[in-house]
């Protein structure tokens, strides 16, 4: 091996350390870069990425002293976030899924909003479900946006087969058996035939009435309109396995067996288009979704409405988002709470306008000039008012996950139960019954003081 | 350079027809270079897979939640998933999807490495195509197979429907979603056939002559011939199958998420949810750490059991 330089043990220790010195440094460096840097972190898709870097942009024009560094996270969310807390290195300010934002806030990781909410009236005037204590008193923030279920329907499958349009008003709402009636008319196989009518085919059905979905968030508000809830108001024993409850799903999978009007899981498939697609290309009359499909139905090119869910007693529907939270560890505590404010203000962020989001204040849901700032153009029909907004402030109830502890858990086995039934093979009320002596066996631990309703 | 190492060291006898002969030992210099340009790999594995392995261990041992302080609960977590549900349900999930999923892929990459060996026409082409499904990504390989699978438009039961054979719901039945992802990883047995040709091509030709001579068909050549040659080339993909189906993961995490009623809930998917949907570092250790010591007994017992049926030319090559 002449020609080869021959290394001591000092020169090997020497080169050895100095490109662990490289990398260490190079590390360093690259994570000091930052300066006076400010990072939001958000999920979403392409088209809330652009809202929230425009409004980010708007908030950065106020600041001279901060770089507000966006952090588009759009997949494996929960994961980087995990990873960001373990190396104690996490954003300013961001979305947090709700169990984890209860869990962070209770390690001390978020911060506690309640003592700003005089100082940010913007922030203490919020619809009173939209805020997430952890403890008496602590607030780790509110929903970065509000939601709501309601119903969505193509105006022209309802005029060629007669069938009456969802009603827009809580107190009109249909009772069960109108919307199955209507789900009959709009329902037809590619001969035209309807499911009540002799020789439908249901493997070839060109257009269905509605969807099942069994989705806790879709079923939620038609359970709360039977008169019961997922847990009593202890949090620590489930109501899932009430006769009012039982009676609930068995609709919801009568839909799809029985009446044939709603696709199966399998006839629906799990890389199905959107529903949005679905309303436009009239495969379906319509369907329960968040209101956020009105961005996607209101841009898919067809005449569409929306209307209130049909009711089993009292018309209800859910209210829900994810908490958006200021991280404890930031230095810049006023920038974020102006932040936190700025962000959720329609004035700002034209995804209220654009139909993906609905307002916090309540003065969105009550004033007629702040309404007409974020629903007077193409996105919002005009039933939206009385459909959705009137429906959001007077019947609605914050969707249970973002009350309960343990909520992954219990989701995780809500999710497997409600899969084992809309196969429609399985006796609903045993089934149901097997999940609630889980469910009651400790997996429900109470609730968080949060959303005094 | 120097001649210290030759001074100090006799030489030994090289093994009759090894190549080289006389053994050498390295220069100190040499020895020095060797470790250093080694260095780059030594420290990737140290730091990114024994570091990760000890910290895991030792987070194994604690209740700690992302973000918490961990407390040290000794075995509690090894405890703990011994009355967990989920655990025995995925680790249930995981067995069979291997018990199935190994076998078959070898036996199809088998058999269609025995067809692509003969001399035909077109030969490389054929080698080619039944190579390609291992080269589309996971992720686009999944989404493919949601659609084949789909019970309304999708094209198995679009085919079973046209030919008038009872369709299925493939991954949204509890009975049949494990069978479609076996289906789904037979289709890539392209690796598993590439190693067994590579194998099939390094049996010694004169030995088919010489069965042929003594009388011997096809049945013969295979049995006597490829089959013993070919064994530990089986027993390569063997152990690699069972390794990388215990850690199968994107199946769940793409198409199914672990449903319906977690009949696809594979173990590193399980796994994933506690660490990374419920923070439950400690707990998610623990069962890595379970999943290795599995994979590590099962390993040495394929090993073992190699010793009766798995033939070396050279006796002692194990």
């Amino acid at each position: 091996m002449t020609g080869s330089p021959n290394l001591s043990r000092r020169d090997v220790l020497k080169i050895g350390g100095g490109l662990a010195a490289t990398v260490g440094i190079g590390g360093s460096l690259a994570a000091c870069s930052g300066g006076n840097e400010f990072e939001y972190m958000f999920w979403g898709s392409t088209g809330e990425q652009d809202a929230i870097e425009a409004m980010l942009s708007s908030f950065q024009d106020t600041q001279e002293q901060l770089t507000i560094k966006p952090v588009y996270t759009p997949a494996d969310y929960d994961t980087k976030l995990n990873a960001l807390v373990a190396s104690g290195n996490v954003p300013d300010l961001g979305y947090v899924q709700p169990a984890m934002a209860y869990r962070l806030a209770e390690q001390g990781k978020l911060l506690d909003l309640a003592p700003y909410f005089d100082e940010y009236p913007s922030l203490g005037q919020r619809l009173p479900g939209s805020y997430f204590y952890w403890d008496e008193g602590k607030c780790l923030g509110t929903q970065g946006a509000n939601e709501t279920v309601i119903t969505f329907y193509n105006r022209a499958a309802f005029a060629e087969t007669g069938a009456q349009p969802p009603p827009a008003s809580a107190a009109e709402a249909w009772d069960w058996d109108t919307y199955v009636e209507n789900a009959y008319l709009l329902t037809a196989d590619q001969s035209g035939r309807r499911p009540d009518e002799a020789g439908f085919d249901p493997a070839q059905v060109a257009r269905f009435g509605t969807l099942a979905s069994m989705w806790s968030g879709a079923w939620y508000g038609l359970l709360l309109s039977a008169g019961v809830d997922v847990v009593d108001s202890s949090g620590t024993r489930t109501m899932l396995d009430s006769p009012e409850a039982i009676d609930m799903f068995q609709k919801l999978i009568d839909l799809m067996y029985e009446h044939r009007v709603a696709p199966s899981p399998s006839q629906l498939g799990n890389n199905a288009p959107s529903m949005a697609v679905q309303l436009a290309s009239g495969r379906l009359g319509m369907a329960v979704d968040g209101q956020w499909a009105l961005l996607d139905v209101s841009q898919a090119g067809f005449d569409f409405g929306v209307g209130v869910l049909p009711s089993l007693g009292t018309p209800k529907t859910t209210a829900m988002g994810g908490p958006t939270a200021i991280f404890a560890d930031t230095e810049y505590v006023e920038q974020a709470l102006e932040l936190y404010a700025f962000q959720s203000d329609p004035d700002q962020v034209d995804l209220f306008s654009s139909g993906l989001w609905m307002p916090l204040e309540e003065k969105y849901y009550t004033d007629p000039e702040a309404i007409a700032s974020w629903t007077d153009n193409d996105a919002h029909p005009p039933e939206y008012k009385t459909a959705v907004i009137d429906y959001t402030l007077e019947n609605s109830q914050t969707y249970f996950t973002q009350k309960l502890r343990n909520i992954e858990e219990i989701d995780r086995l809500i999710t497997a139960t409600t899969e084992r039934i809309q196969t429609g093979e399985e006796d609903v009320a045993t089934v149901m019954g097997e999940l609630a002596a889980q469910l009651n066996d400790g997996m429900l631990q109470g609730v968080y003081p949060s959303a005094p309703q | 350079m120097t001649s210290t190492t030759l001074d100090r060291a006799p030489a030994r006898k090289a093994p009759p027809g090894s190549p080289g002969g006389p053994r050498r030992r390295l220069g100190r210099g040499e020895a020095r270079w060797g470790v250093l340009l080694a260095l780059p790999a030594i420290l990737g594995f140290a730091i990114f897979t024994i570091g990760p392995m000890v910290a895991s261990l030792i987070f194994s041992l604690t209740d700690w939640q992302i973000g918490g302080d961990p407390q040290f609960i000794g075995v509690g977590n090894y405890v703990e998933m011994a009355g967990d549900p989920l655990f025995w349900k995925s680790l249930g999930v995981t067995t069979y999807y291997t018990l199935a999923a190994v076998p078959l892929t070898l036996f199809v990459g088998f058999v269609v490495a025995l067809l692509v060996n003969q001399s035909f026409r077109g030969q490389s082409l054929w080698r080619t195509v039944y190579y390609l499904p291992t080269l589309v990504p996971a992720v686009a390989s999944a989404v493919l197979w949601i659609w084949i699978f789909n019970p309304d438009f999708g094209l198995f039961n679009t085919i079973l429907r046209s030919v008038g054979l009872p369709t299925s719901n493939w991954l949204y039945s509890e009975s049949t979603a494990i069978p479609s992802l076996v289906i789904m990883a037979t289709w890539g047995f392209g690796n598993a056939m590439v190693i067994f040709l590579a194998g099939l091509q390094g049996v010694p030709g004169q030995l088919y002559e010489a069965v042929a001579l003594d009388g011997g068909g096809a049945w013969a050549k295979f049995r006597h011939v490829t089959w013993p040659f070919m064994t530990p080339v089986i027993f390569y993909n063997l152990v690699t199958g069972v390794i990388g189906t215990f850690q199968v993961f994107n199946q769940a995490y793409v198409m199914t998420e672990g449903g319906p009623n977690n009949a696809t809930l594979f173990y590193i998917y399980y796994l994933y949810t506690k660490a990374f949907t419920d923070s439950e570092m400690g707990y998610a250790s623990a069962l890595a750490w379970v999943l290795f010591l599995i994979v590590m007994v099962v390993t040495v017992v394929l090993f073992r059991n190699a010793r009766s049926w798995v033939f070396y030319e050279m006796g002692d090559a194990r």
